[in-house]
């Protein structure tokens, strides 16, 4: 019996005691850790697709109390406008923006800064470890790094554009001591988005030989001259543009709302958009729901959305087409019923954009793609450039390519004021909701006095502006019209160099 | 490595078996029945002890006792308020004798970690209950009898969940982000989680160590507390056979119903609000005389619950084996609807002496228990668990108008609880989801334990052991499409359904050597140990939608799982300790022990993982000297003092690696590619908190022992605490684990035990205790000032030089009742005439919340100044009777469901005292509300004094009456008992609420030690009657 139990003792000693450091050793299992990633092409590869991952994020409506890019880009500007709604108060951070009295606790500002930043971390870890792996095909290397540069360079014109400066990130965080920057001056961020730009234009694959939806050489020579655009170097645009256009990898659709069909994600025209499908994966968008002019019942949800099972929208609707922007359409322009619908609440009629809306079958389940970059403004973007050179006639050809597909006379012989103002116009509407009014008006320095007037009419008549009887905007709205708006004070609070 | 070590296990295991069987000697059971020598009764709890050795045992309800010892061993036995004797065995197997009142020593003996002390020479500070004491509290888990009878440990029931919500909280411990829940060690076993599953009829007696030499030899897992549990084993020779029984109604008293608006008072503050915008009052509000009282919707949600529970014990001592089984039954229906508890427990614990030296011991307790809890706690926007299913229902049925019916006249349920047109938000009838929704969790749980005893010579124990905790456990949540979520669309709402899988597996392997032997009056007793320990965890979640068909629930019906929220977590760590003592005394006089502890963990970082654990104590029982002989009135004195570094190892099991998610998907055009990206840095230095611990105590007793006064001084400082430290998103990163700051603790323990009467007739004895804990900050992150409540509400502070989470907001100051009023006030920018006033703290003219400028201030503390407990015990020839008090003073609760019940802007139902707002300079109501026509949000978001009130409490928890038959001696029945109770009995409180130990968080959960004391609405704390009898055989 001793011995019997002595021997068992023994084996169960053995068995239970081994104890050297691997016993204590037990990385994670559910997940990858980074002391094993970033080894191989497929990391790599897998990590420029995270990379890209955020942007929808940007884009979409994002959780209760905020919206995505368009509260920034188009909002405040005198295209759109909210639905004031007197029972659904929980609404702040929107209508602020709208109104021009935000404060830094703003969550839609916040989620656009952290958002970004979220992609240039991305895109910094890539280009720090990507040199020192071996990978199968250097061509893949390559157009990894060019998406890495390309999508690093938007994040950083998007935060300079809408904050001014902000801190410059480059290499990856590993702790605490780096984490905090000292705000970057514009100019500097600029040189260091122009470098990315150029990286990425001599990185990356044409369309015609990229993967669908992914960055292009194009996409970067667009976003190239967009940052040439805004410093006002037309004829460094003019010959980027000039590149672009005569690439040959772009068109114009026949048709205006073809643009926005489901069916043509990515077509010819399309330089560059953001990503979304239908489905339950979680890769839908439903950005155009924040937009219905709420509250509305369940039948008149289906009726603007198309999607049988609709439920009441009791909220507040946002970016709801004003009557400056309905107004700003030329007479038999096409683009009009493509753009905006509107429907009969309590016998009063309220607009809704209608271009974004696409069939689905789920309600807030859209496979609805973000255009970020269109060949209709590279069009816009050279006509522009050209015309500020002082050549409003070679203006013409661009800006009426545009004009015609919308079934507008073409615009010829006029002079370089005029010109600037119908093609200013012209963007309005051709890129109506797209997020372009907004820095438009900013890098014009048409900010001040259009947003003033704007606000002057809406506090004048609110209910043109569909607040309900009784109701109209704050007292505080419209006195201070801003170009940049704060930096998040969440971040604020972290970073002493603020 | 390996090699030594396995060697060194050869060695001592050869020695086990091998070296000292030669002068082993003859062991036997000795049992027998200890009465008062006075009254001739049985006497309880008398301890006997193996003279020079720790081994002892306690006598049962009935005096009878047994205890294996050496043949020539001298039994030491003891009781409190007795004079204990030393009787010598002599070889015999039967010893029945009585004890009289008036001892001079003090031998109880105290279960310690890894061993049993008797009382006289603890040098730490340690408290035991005998769970005797708590046997007629009609409860189903054991720490909530505890309430008021521990000196120090702050045990509160923050949701009256059924088998839920106690949080124990050890000489006031927190952390920022650590678990501070105490350590439960059962038999020997530290557990993984809480005993609350465990039927508390299987304990025999709770041990709670609080200070630093009584925890260090649980090293990184000690500085919550520890609670050791001992269940129960095999006692008397003839083997005997108990039932305990009781059952009774649970009802959640009138007093801390929310007292909202009924259905006329509802309507009329509508019309009132529409009349005051100038607007039409619609319909439904023009008459509210036609409401009448409404409908109650809180008073819906409860019931009168019945509750019962079933023990049986039996046990039975043979000549080479003992086993104890106890079997019991529980069953509580909730006071909430569609609410109930139940758990079915067994435990046979037995013991087999396969030869003189060698004892095998095996335990195997499987429990069984059935949750269904609705989600009832948190705030009105509470989501269960990781999904869009409501929380919060009991604050959104309080929220509901009640001018709308839960119920139709004819029995059936409405869908929804709205006006269209005029209600704001999309109402499901919250009485119908609260019935309709399964929220189920069934658990099996088994503790195991198997042991080899080997004691080769006089003094010398070798034991090893293993251990197993396995538990599985099935969560079904049913969210049928008649309910949905606030703020989202009526129902009929998408059916969702959730189902999860956990289990997990947590063994021990230990293995110790004790050597006790005494040299003239030197007295030695030397631990030494190992142990190994793994945990493994794993966790699977399905997320359904879609259900066609409420009726049928299976996965297959549902046409959608949602990939977001369905996963597998697998979660592991292991632990490696070493660790011995040293227990060396002077004549029972001078007191010293000196421990360590070295433990090695996966969860700390590569850079960092081991730790060392040491403490040293020492006590003098300078009764013993002679100067004190004068003192006559002095039975016993000891001074002790205590000094260790002891950890905090709940730093979550994989907060040191930078983790990689490759779930960051992206699509492009129609394709989903798998992306991924580091989602949290790593820190590789990442350690446990750690707990340098400083105790001073005194006992002293009194009147030949009548009167025992206990006193501790504590200070505790914790350092390298675990903080997810905030970094700037522009890193990409949101946080840094790190283990930085300081948290200081400090406090004075008192307890006074009185035998006030004690005849043949009549006892009377009272326990008082009260504690006075405090923390400070001492500092926090570098460049972190102030943390505010996790997860982004900026209510509660914690600042260096402050207590922890000190409640943060302006002070409210009435309202602008007239424009003289508000042209001469300070006043934010959104102010008007009627809207809310605030101090302006800053002085500036201007009121500010946030930003720059800010005027918020502390205005609230959610530590009590001061928690104390006071038991009264009563006997009365047969009858019985106890009273337990518990209470807390100078703590605040911070009411922020008034968000809701003080919303002026009329979109849900409101408490009474909203008819007394501001409505113009004629009519400025009570100064509290505001008027509800404009910029109404800042009385509602903008944290303010107007939410705090006083949670000083004193509840009268439980009271006994009990009533024992006389019996026959010829009788079959020993002991026939039958008893009545109440158990809470009586809150006395200021504050308005049902339950002064409240403190959840937003989404219903055990609150964070940096955001306590709020009420976001939960499960009432029932009033519990029961009746009861015991029956022994």
């Amino acid at each position: 019996m001793k011995k019997i139990i002595t021997i068992v003792t023994l084996i169960a000693a053995g068995t239970f005691m081994s104890c050297s450091e691997d016993f204590l050793q037990l990385p994670p299992e559910d997940s990858l850790s980074q002391t094993i990633f970033f080894e191989t092409q497929s990391d790599f590869e897998q990590a420029i697709n995270a990379t890209y991952a955020p942007l929808r994020d940007l884009h979409e409506v994002g959780a209760a109390n905020f919206q995505g890019a368009w509260g920034m880009g188009e909002l405040p500007s005198d295209n759109t406008y909210y639905k004031y709604n007197p029972n659904y108060r929980a609404v702040q951070d929107g209508e602020s923006i709208a109104d021009f009295y935000v404060n830094d606790g703003n969550g839609t500002i916040t989620n656009k800064y952290t958002t970004n930043y979220l992609i240039i971390a991305r895109a910094n870890q890539i280009l720090a470890l990507i040199d020192e792996v071996e990978f199968d095909d250097s061509a893949v290397k390559d157009n990894v790094r060019g998406q890495a540069h390309f999508l690093r360079a938007l994040a950083y014109f998007d935060l300079v554009q809408f904050y001014g400066s902000v801190p410059l990130h480059l290499v990856p965080v590993t702790g605490r001591d780096d984490a905090a920057l000292p705000l970057s001056t514009p100019d500097a961020i600029y040189t260091q988005i122009l470098s990315d730009v150029n990286e990425a234009i001599g990185l990356l694959p044409s369309k015609s030989a990229q993967e669908e939806g992914r960055a292009t050489r194009g996409a970067a020579q667009m976003l190239l001259a967009n940052i040439h655009m805004v410093q006002e170097n037309w004829s460094s645009a003019e010959s980027v543009l000039t590149a672009l256009v005569g690439s040959g990898e772009y068109d114009l659709l026949g048709d205006y709302a073809d643009v926005f069909d489901i069916n043509n994600k990515n077509s010819v025209e399309s330089i560059f958009e953001v990503q979304f499908l239908e489905g339950t994966e979680g890769f839908a968008s439903s950005f155009q729901y924040a937009w219905l002019p709420m509250p509305l019942t369940a039948d008149q949800v289906a009726e603007i959305t198309g999607v049988g099972n609709s439920q009441a929208a009791n909220t507040e609707g946002f970016n709801i087409p004003t009557p400056d922007l309905l107004e700003s359409y030329e007479d038999g322009d096409l683009r009009k019923t493509v753009s905006i619908d509107s429907i009969e609440v309590d016998e009063t009629f309220f607009p809704y954009i209608d271009k974004f809306w696409t069939p689905h079958s789920t309600p807030q389940i859209t496979g609805s793609n973000w255009p970020v970059y269109r060949y209709s403004e590279a069009l816009l973007f050279m006509a522009e450039a050209v015309n500020e050179q002082g050549r409003p006639g070679d203006a013409e050809q661009y800006l009426n390519a545009v004009r015609s597909r919308a079934g507008l006379t073409p615009i010829t012989g006029v002079d370089q004021a005029t010109m600037r103002q119908a093609i200013m116009d012209e963007r309005r509407v051709e890129l109506a909701f797209e997020n372009k009014r907004w820095p438009d008006l900013v890098r014009t320095g048409m900010a001040q006095t259009v947003m003033s007037a704007f606000g002057d009419r809406v506090k004048a008549n609110p209910q043109e502006y569909y607040f309900p009887e009784g109701f109209g905007p704050p007292a505080a709205a419209f006195t201070t019209i801003y170009e940049t708006f704060p930096l998040p004070a969440s971040e604020a609070l972290l970073n002493p160099n603020f | 490595m390996r090699t030594k070590k396995t060697l060194w296990l050869g060695v001592l295991f050869m020695a086990i078996f091998c070296g000292f069987t030669a002068n082993a000697q003859q062991r036997i059971t000795v049992s027998g029945t200890v009465t008062d020598a006075e009254t001739g009764q049985p006497l309880p709890g008398v301890t006997v002890v193996e003279q020079g050795t720790t081994n002892g045992t306690s006598a049962d309800f009935d005096g009878n006792y047994s205890i294996d010892v050496a043949s020539d061993a001298v039994l030491t036995f003891s009781s409190v308020g007795y004079a204990a004797q030393n009787i010598p065995v002599n070889g015999r197997t039967q010893i029945d004798l009585s004890l009289s009142v008036d001892s001079q020593q003090l031998d109880e003996v105290v279960i310690v970690g890894y061993g049993t002390q008797t009382s006289r020479k603890v040098t730490g500070a340690v408290q035991q209950i005998d769970s005797e004491q708590l046997a007629d509290i009609p409860v189903p888990q054991v720490t909530q009898k505890l309430q008021g009878r521990l000196v120090g440990v702050q045990i509160n029931q923050t949701t009256g969940k059924p088998g839920q919500g106690i949080q124990v909280r050890v000489r006031g411990q927190a952390s920022i982000l650590a678990g501070s829940d105490p350590l439960y060690v059962v038999d020997g076993f530290p557990i993984v989680g809480d005993i609350s599953s465990i039927n508390p009829d299987e304990i025999e007696s709770i041990s709670v160590l609080k200070d630093a030499a009584s925890t260090s030899l649980y090293g990184s897992r000690a500085a919550n507390g520890v609670v050791l549990i001992t269940t129960k084993s095999g006692k008397t020779e003839q083997g005997g056979f108990s039932i305990s029984y009781y059952g009774g109604v649970q009802t959640v008293p009138q007093k801390g119903r929310p007292d909202l608006m009924n259905g006329t008072e509802f309507a009329q503050f509508k019309k009132e609000s529409y009349e005051d915008l100038g607007q039409p009052v619609p319909e439904p509000f023009q008459n509210p005389e036609q409401y009448g009282e409404g409908y109650n919707w809180y008073d819906a949600m409860l019931r009168t619950a019945p509750i019962q529970s079933l023990n049986i014990n039996w046990n039975a001592r043979g000549e080479r084996s003992s086993v104890a089984v106890v079997a019991g039954v529980f069953q509580q229906e909730g006071v909430m609807i569609n609410s109930d508890f139940k758990r079915y427990s067994l435990r046979a614990n037995s013991k087999f002496k396969l030869n003189d030296q060698l004892d095998l011991g095996i335990s195997v307790a499987p429990t069984y228990t059935i949750d269904n809890l609705p989600s009832s706690d948190g705030a009105f926007y509470a989501t269960n668990v990781n999904a869009g299913i409501p929380g919060g229902l009991l604050t959104n049925a309080m929220q509901t108008w009640p001018i709308l019916p839960y119920q139709n006249e004819d029995g059936t349920l409405p869908l929804t609880a709205w006006i269209p047109g005029i209600s704001a938000f999309p109402t499901p009838n919250w009485y119908r989801a609260a019935k309709e929704i399964k929220n189920e969790t069934k658990s099996m749980r088994v503790l195991g334990n198997v042991y080899l005893q080997y004691k080769p010579i006089d003094g010398l124990t070798l034991k090893t052991s293993i251990n197993g905790d396995f538990g599985n456990s099935s969560f079904f949540n049913f969210s049928p499409s008649t309910v949905s979520t606030t703020f989202a669309a009526l129902p009929p709402a998408i059916a969702t359904s959730i189902r999860r899988e956990s289990k997990y597996l947590s063994w021990l392997n230990e293995n110790t050597v004790t050597y006790a032997k005494s040299f003239g009056d030197h007295n030695f007793e030397v631990l030494g140990g190992i142990s190994y320990q793994k945990y493994e965890a794993d966790n699977t979640q399905l997320y359904l939608s879609n259900f066609p068909d409420d009726r049928v629930r299976t996965i297959q019906s549902a046409l959608n799982i949602d990939r977001t929220r369905s996963f597998n977590n697998i979660n592991e760590w292991s632990l490696t300790s070493y660790f011995s003592r040293l227990n060396y005394d002077y004549n029972g006089k001078y007191l010293i022990t000196l421990a360590l502890r070295r433990d090695g963990s996966s969860r700390f970082g590569s850079n960092n993982r081991w730790g060392n654990f040491p403490s040293v104590s020492a006590g003098w029982v300078f009764s013993d000297e002679d100067f004190t002989e004068s003192l006559d009135f002095m039975s016993f004195g000891k001074i002790r003092a205590s000094y260790g570094i002891i950890g905090n190892n709940n730093i979550g099991n994989y907060t040191q690696y930078a983790l990689v998610d490759n779930s960051l998907n992206a699509v492009f055009g129609n394709t989903i590619a798998s992306g991924a990206g580091v989602t949290t840095l790593g820190n590789s230095n990442l350690g446990w908190e750690r707990t340098k611990q400083l105790d001073i105590g005194l006992d002293l007793r009194f009147f030949d022992n009548r009167v025992e006064f206990i006193y501790d001084y504590y200070k505790k400082n914790t350092t390298d605490l675990l903080f997810n430290v905030d970094i700037p998103q522009e890193s990409g990163f949101t946080n840094f684990n790190d283990n930085v700051g300081e948290i200081e603790f400090w406090g004075h323990e008192f307890a006074v035990i009185s035998r006030n009467i004690s005849n043949d007739n009549f006892t009377w004895t009272t326990n008082f205790n009260v504690a006075f804990n405090r923390n400070k900050v001492i500092s926090l992150a570098d460049g972190v000032d102030r943390i505010f409540n996790p997860g982004g509400a900026y209510t509660s502070i914690t600042r260096p030089g402050e207590p922890l989470g000190q409640f943060w907001g302006l002070i409210h100051d009435g309202v602008y009742d007239n424009q003289a009023e508000f042209d001469a006030s300070p006043r934010a920018v959104e102010s008007e005439v009627g809207t809310v006033k605030f101090v302006d703290v800053n002085g500036d003219g201007v009121i500010t919340f946030g930003n720059e400028n800010d005027d918020r201030t502390v205005i609230g503390n959610p530590f009590p100044d001061y928690i104390f407990g006071l038991t009264n015990d009563f006997k009365y020839k047969n009858w019985d009777a106890s009273i337990v008090i518990s209470g807390s003073v100078g703590n605040d609760i911070a009411v922020t469901n008034d968000q809701g019940t003080t919303n002026l802007d009329g979109v849900f139902n409101v408490l009474r005292d909203v008819k007394d707002r501001w409505r113009s300079p004629e009519n400025p109501g009570s100064g509290r509300y505001g008027k509800t026509t404009g910029a109404t949000f800042m009385e509602r978001d903008w944290f303010s004094s107007r939410f705090i009130e006083d949670g000083s409490y004193l509840t009268v928890k439980n009271i006994t009456v009990g009533y024992s038959f006389p019996l026959r001696e010829t009788s079959f029945l020993k002991r026939a008992r039958l008893y009545g109770s109440i158990q809470q009995a009586l809150v006395i409180t200021g504050y308005r609420g049902v339950n002064p130990e409240i403190s959840t968080t937003t989404q219903g959960q055990q609150a964070n030690a940096l955001a306590l004391g709020y009420d976001w609405g939960a499960y009432p704390v029932p009033r519990t009657f029961t009746l009861g009898f015991n029956l022994s055989f």
